[in-house]
């Protein structure tokens, strides 16, 4: 791999991100994304609804609270120094690294922003023009599915995104490796993410074979309650006022729920799955008639990490009710006839799935 | 030109640019006013409020992506050796303003880039290459006429105030109006001398204003009880989201310091509720985008309850409307929601057209589950295959669209794509010069660029094919046909919406049709408004046809060149076109009524549009109306079958 050190991004001061702390309601979906923090094998979130509900807002305000990961120094695509060393091409005359040679720091878990108008080769990563015109060397700049390899993508508006993206990301997100073919050079590299996508469903569908990548789907709605959306309004007041002061204020509460997503995380290997709930799961989604495995797969998980930030040890029934609707709500065979909620439809199965045990 | 000051009539739109030059945080004004109304005379003067460096950036309709987002400057790039990058329109109009004339023309992925530029306040340029932060803090100022369409909702929930659409004015305003422009036209002739003075003092006196309200604006703050009033007036109009609230704030304090209070007041909170909340409002009858998603009945819902605290604009005479149940009753209102037709005339003109005697014939139908033949779709799928290169509608082409990657070819094909072109030369160069140093040939410096380097730009046109769906809901459709109807325009939809087409859907019925969902790629919403179609009253089929051409023609003017008409009716039109504006005009002749028709569908025929004609009406009872339109349209003609229907019924309710 022709891995040259990419330069580093010249950014302006970039506006300070609203607390995620301080975001009023929308508890669904903040679950949602703090159970992929703590596993990245749920596999994204697909975040719709209503607009000016802080969808964006939330998801930007993610990154504050994420814990951080051990990278080999400037590596492109934040591998770990055994990720390094086994994709390591070996050459004659050279021996293998050793760990103790690379130089690991520690970064924050990266969210890389994927705007629609991104083209495909920064996407993908492309030959460095400046390396290309300058000294004719084919070099290999990384785009952004390098830099979002063991963190988060998040694509806002993301069921106005191009085809030919939504294909690139289908493939990647389906093997966690990026393959750049193109213009006369060759790499592969690893690509595993986190997929965080948002939109108004009123704006456009979402394609199909993408809808079913997410692992979960949180629904926002307007908040109806007064006293709420007032809250809402001061807050983002206070915040407008001064952004550095309000961050401040809720910095407190943003470093306990760091501490609560570590702890989760370090949970969640010793979690325990009872038999009985992983039937209760199956049948769930035998009774749903939902395609594939990814469904219980999904559900198997988000219980787990659910569980493992509740501070439980096993999984519970009540584990599993409380994310189901999030696993399964956009893999309910799209019936144009059906009127009834997927939600709706999910509580009535699931009523039926743990009321017959009890009869039992 | 004309300064800000010396601009009559267009109230609102005045105070809401004012307000915007208070607080650039309110995030734009747009105004959507007729033609020749002076709405963009009104928004070039804007600049007028704004310092002499403020940046004015004005984006032209044919924009393309990477002068809106920003590049490589290739030529800076070449004679310098470094990369040069040349920052896009929407980072020039960082710390000032973009304007956008007829904003409703702009092509839908440029409106993204607008309104993903307005949510981060920069551009993240991710292009060829180029990975960069631009800063893009702008206020967004747009005009359009809603005779060429509407704005995209996204795009307008980004803008803090929104100017109602109002009428041309009296006749006094309108006689100002003209001797305005006249005079500002001889000044150019360089007299008028005086006037124009006058107007340089009243600018610099608005200036001067300004300038106090910005300061003063610091220091407002609205009383609990205020925020309280602002909030549940929104949540009875149905607004949907936060946005609009924290706008509806910030819009009632830049008005109370603009009008040089040091507190806020009651009419400080109605221009707020007037310029930021009611034009979101989803729960009184002429509003756009009137759904019927559960929290918006619980907000009408709660209204009722609420009614105390509604503030003078949710008028009193909205709120039983709001707060009935989103039934059948507050539909016959509702078909005249398009925003196209709601100037204040409106109320009075719904109630003539749908008063109660319809009323009481209107039933509302469930969909009934329906097969169709699979290729119904496909036949405009082939058409497109055959007009353009590409399948599936999402036609590669050398010319227009969304610039997705380059190839080989030579400048004659299409545009150069230079980036690409420079990247496939690069690697040669050491061995050309070389090449040619042997060949004992003198050398320009710079790059060699031979032919077979050359790129060419190829375009994706995402414009793809606009399904018009014309449904009749008149009384002659028979029950059951017309729950088939339903349940096959369900199915079409599904499919529609796999190949990620644009649906449109108009019902006729009573006096006129009416455009239920203006161009959409929402099946939800088509599906939604079909749920709560009634039905009842005569067949206005040349309204239907004459609607679904309007529709058309608005659809082509922003790009979307194909457009396929799926009508479901018996095709017995016994309205005529006359009657849908003056609904006490009798009836036509028979022998009338079918040539406007056959006018109609020939007009159709002869614009390009495609045409499915689906036809309910029962075997044993037709005399071939439909079949005889669907001749008339040059379109292909489906007999709805009935078979089977109660078993897929079954199957689906499980």
């Amino acid at each position: 791999m022709n891995s040259r050190t990419p330069r580093p991004r010249r950014r302006a001061a970039r506006p300070q991100a609203f607390p995620f702390t301080a975001i009023v309601g929308q508890e669904e979906m903040k679950l949602a994304l703090t159970l992929n923090v703590i596993d990245p094998r749920i596999g994204g979130v697909l975040v719709m609804g209503h607009r000016g509900t802080g969808k964006s807002t939330t998801v930007r305000a993610l990154a504050e609270v994420l814990p951080s990961i051990e990278r080999v120094r400037d590596d492109p695509y934040n591998r770990t120094a055994a990720e390094v060393i086994a994709e390591e091409q070996p050459r004659v005359g050279r021996r293998r690294m050793r760990p103790e040679e690379l130089d690991i720091e520690t970064v924050p878990v990266p969210v890389v922003d994927l705007p629609l108008g991104a083209t495909e080769d920064r996407v993908c990563g492309t030959i460095d023009i400046e390396q290309a015109l300058t000294s004719g060397v084919k070099a290999f700049e990384p785009g952004l599915l390098a830099q979002a390899n063991r963190g988060f993508l998040y694509i806002d508006e993301v069921n106005l995104l191009d085809d030919h993206l939504v294909d690139v990301l289908l493939d990647v997100a389906a093997s966690g490796r990026n393959v750049v073919e193109r213009e006369g050079i060759g790499i592969r590299h690893p690509a595993r993410f986190v997929l965080v996508g948002s939109g108004n469903p009123e704006e456009g569908e979402l394609r199909p074979q993408l809808l079913d990548r997410f692992g979960l789907y949180a629904r926002i709605l307007t908040i109806t309650e007064l006293d709420a959306r007032v809250e809402i309004v001061r807050r983002r007041r206070a915040f407008d006022d001064d952004p550095t002061a309000f961050f401040r204020r809720w910095n407190r509460s943003q470093r306990a729920l760091q501490r609560t997503i570590v702890a989760a995380r370090e949970r969640l290997p010793g979690i325990v799955l009872p038999d009985t709930v992983l039937t209760d799961i199956a049948r769930l989604c035998m009774q749903l008639d939902i395609d594939g495995h990814r469904g219980e797969l999904t559900i198997t998980r988000t219980a787990q990490a659910y569980a493992a930030l509740q501070g439980d040890e096993t999984v519970s029934r009540e584990h599993v009710r409380a994310i189901v609707g999030l696993a399964l709500r956009h893999r309910l065979r799209k019936d144009p006839l059906e009127t009834l909620d997927p939600g709706e439809k999910i509580e009535r199965e699931l009523a039926r799935v743990f009321g017959e045990d009890q009869a039992d | 030109m004309l300064r800000f000051t010396e601009i009559v009539g267009m109230d609102l739109a005045r105070q809401a640019m004012l307000m915007l030059a208070v607080d650039p945080a309110l995030g734009g004004v747009v105004v959507p006013a007729a033609v020749g109304s002076g709405k963009s005379t009104l928004a070039r003067a804007f600049a007028d409020l704004l310092p002499a460096d403020c940046p004015f950036v004005e984006l032209p309709l044919n924009v393309t992506e990477d002068r809106l987002i920003g590049g490589i400057d290739l030529e800076a790039t070449l004679a310098r050796g470094q990369r040069v990058v040349q920052r896009g329109l929407l980072a020039q109009a960082d710390g000032g303003v973009l304007y956008i004339d007829a904003i409703s023309l702009l092509d839908a992925g440029a409106v993204s880039q607008v309104v993903d530029a307005m949510s981060r306040g920069e551009v993240l340029v991710e292009r060829e290459g180029l990975s960069e932060v631009h800063p893009a803090r702008f206020m967004l100022v747009g005009t359009w006429d809603p005779g060429d369409g509407d704005v995209r909702m996204g795009l307008l929930d980004r803008v803090g105030l929104i100017v109602p659409l109002t009428g041309q004015g009296d006749w006094r305003a309108r006689r100002e109006i003209v001797s305005t422009v006249l005079a500002a036209a001889r000044r150019g002739d360089g007299a008028e001398a005086n006037s124009a003075d006058e107007h340089d003092v009243g600018l610099a006196l608005l200036r001067e204003q300004l300038a106090a309200a910005r300061t003063r604006l610091t220091d407002l703050e609205l009383t609990s009880e205020q925020l309280e009033a602002l909030v549940s007036a929104a949540l009875s109009l149905g607004v949907e989201g936060n946005r609009a609230d924290i706008f509806a704030a910030r819009a009632a304090r830049a008005a109370a310091a603009l009008a040089g209070r040091d507190e806020v007041a009651e009419q400080d909170l109605e221009t707020a509720i007037k310029l930021v909340l009611m034009p979101r409002a989803t729960s009184v009858p002429d509003c756009e985008d009137d759904t019927s998603s559960p929290p918006e009945t619980q907000a009408a819902g709660q209204e009722s309850g609420d009614e105390g605290a509604t503030p003078p604009e949710a008028s009193a005479d909205d709120t039983p409307d709001a707060a009935t149940d989103r039934g059948a009753d507050t539909l016959p209102e509702a078909a005249d929601a398009s925003p196209e037709d709601t100037p204040p005339a409106s109320p009075p003109e719904t109630a003539d057209t749908a008063g109660p005697p319809d009323l009481l014939e209107d039933l509302l139908l469930e969909a009934e589950a329906t097969e169709m033949p699979e290729d119904i779709l496909t036949v405009s799928v082939a058409q497109r295959a055959r007009s353009r290169a590409g399948s599936r509608g999402e036609a590669l082409n050398s010319r227009r669209g969304r610039f997705v990657r380059a190839r080989p070819g030579t400048a004659r094909e299409g545009r150069i794509a230079l980036i690409p072109t420079l990247l496939a030369a690069a690697p040669w160069q050491d061995s050309r010069r070389e090449d040619a140093a042997a060949r004992g040939r003198t050398l320009r410096t710079g790059l060699l660029i031979r032919g077979e380097d050359l790129r060419i730009r190829q375009f994706r046109d995402k414009s793809g094919t606009l399904f018009v769906f014309l449904v009749d809901a008149s009384g002659s459709m028979a029950l059951n046909r017309m729950r088939q109807a339903k349940g096959a325009v369900a199915s079409l939809l599904q499919n529609a919406y796999v190949h990620r087409d644009q649906v449109a859907l108009i019902a006729f019925r009573g006096q006129r049709a009416e455009v239920l969902l203006p161009p959409s790629q929402s099946v939800d919403r088509a599906k939604r408004e079909l749920d709560v179609l009634p039905t009842g009253g005569g067949t206005p089929l040349a309204s239907a046809l004459h609607q679904g051409l309007e529709v058309a023609r608005q659809a082509r003017s922003r790009g979307i060149s194909q457009v396929t008409f799926i009508l479901i009716t018996d095709g017995r039109g016994n309205i005529g076109l006359s009657q849908a504006t003056d609904p006490s005009a009798p009836r036509p002749e028979r022998a009338a009524l079918e040539a406007e028709v056959a006018a109609l569908a020939a007009a159709t025929a002869g614009a390009g549009i495609a045409t499915v004609v689906v036809d309910t009406q029962a075997k044993y009872l037709s005399r071939g109306e439909a079949e005889r339109l669907a001749g008339q349209l040059q379109g292909r003609y489906f007999y709805l079958p009935n078979a089977r229907a109660e078993q897929i019924v079954e199957a689906a309710l499980g």
